[in-house]
């Protein structure tokens, strides 16, 4: 199974039915297969701050949501997931598409990309950095079942290693 | 000028089984001096947030009516909600707005609204399909009144004095959170 069918058959096992997400192209990949499988409802934000809160209302509703964004979208929402996942302690799996890593073309997309770690780890949020194929499933039930069990915010990074970089007009 | 604690013991009064959500402001402290419920979720500190946890509760609880209890400077700071919530348009959502002109927890510094911005005018070019403006307690109450009945999703401007508000102390986001998910039902 290819890595984006794997993260959406693990969503689906923990029924995980709501989407919510900032586009890039690996999160793209993800919301294909979604549409493949069926059973989900994706819903495109504004901001990833949205999102967070989003995510945080549908789990103190019973539901499960996950949000999608890129790197770059994790600053945008860093007080909610703060103030909201972990100070009420409400689970909110959050699946980053890695910018600013191996590979990279855009500049612009760098520094929030290599701080990426250290912020998640400031906010001592459990991360998972999925790198191969064939750990993909693994690592997303078990980035799923600390998040459900912990009750708190969890990243999930898919990489460049796993997903390929992003083609793009280089500097001149 | 509407007083909000008056309003927002009317609506509290007329209030069954509907959730509601605040936002960081002191229509945290209205809502909870208005009727402490468990259906209450209490926000300390998610900025501009209300809208959005509103819209995820809504999703998740279509059965349920929810209202959000939002503030100018909360819904200025996270206005791109108002284009998602209008486009997901949950038919069970009132999102109800305190405009008091002005960041009153921090001191009464002015908001947007205090000079040009209609956050009415704003939620309709969202694509909000029900939007009153109302500026004394008979139109909020008759706004309030529809909207627990008729489907949404609201957006109900609030014109409000601004006054100090009693109250303060909440219990623990973790005490919220346990109370408000026993009550309906859910589980993570």
């Amino acid at each position: 199974m290819a890595w984006a069918e794997s993260i959406v058959s693990v969503l689906k096992k923990y029924n995980v039915r709501f989407l919510n997400y900032v586009p890039d192209t690996k999160i793209e990949k993800i919301l294909a297969a979604a549409r493949d499988l069926g059973g989900f409802e994706a819903l495109p934000l504004t901001r990833e701050e949205e999102g967070i809160g989003i995510v945080c209302g549908q789990s103190l509703g019973g539901g499960r949501g996950v949000m999608l964004c890129p790197t770059a979208g994790l600053g945008n929402s860093i007080n909610a997931v703060a103030a909201l996942a972990i100070a009420y302690r409400i689970p909110c799996p959050i699946i980053i598409g890695v910018r600013g890593d191996l590979g990279e073309f855009n500049p612009a997309q760098v520094p929030m990309g290599q701080a990426t770690q250290d912020i998640l780890d400031a906010l001592r949020i459990p991360s998972y950095r999925i790198t191969r194929e064939d750990e993909t499933e693994k690592m997303t039930e078990g980035a799923l079942r600390i998040c459900y069990a912990s009750e708190g915010p969890v990243a999930i990074l898919v990489t460049n290693e796993l997903a390929g970089w992003k083609e793009g007009r280089t500097k001149k | 000028m509407i007083d909000r604690s008056e309003a927002s013991k009317y609506l509290v009064g007329k209030l069954k089984d509907e959730l509601v959500v605040t936002s960081l402001g002191n229509e945290k402290y209205d809502l909870r001096s208005s009727g402490d419920r468990d259906r209450n979720f209490y926000n300390w500190n998610a900025m501009g947030m209300a809208s959005s946890l509103g819209l995820g509760l809504a999703m998740a609880r279509p059965e349920l009516k929810v209202i959000v209890y939002d503030g100018d400077g909360s819904l200025l700071m996270n206005l791109g909600a108002l284009a998602t919530i209008a486009m997901r348009e949950p038919k069970n959502l009132i999102h109800i707005v305190w405009d008091n002109r002005s960041y009153a927890i921090t001191g009464g510094q002015p908001t947007a609204t205090a000079f040009r911005t209609d956050l009415g005018a704003m939620a309709k070019g969202a694509g909000y399909p029900k939007v009153e403006r109302v500026e004394t307690l008979a139109a909020f109450q008759s706004a309030a009144d529809r909207a627990l009945i008729e489907p949404g999703p609201w957006f109900i401007h609030c014109l409000m004095k601004d006054k100090p508000v009693k109250g303060g102390g909440l219990p623990s986001p973790t005490a919220i959170k346990h109370r408000f998910m026993d009550a309906i039902g859910a589980r993570h």
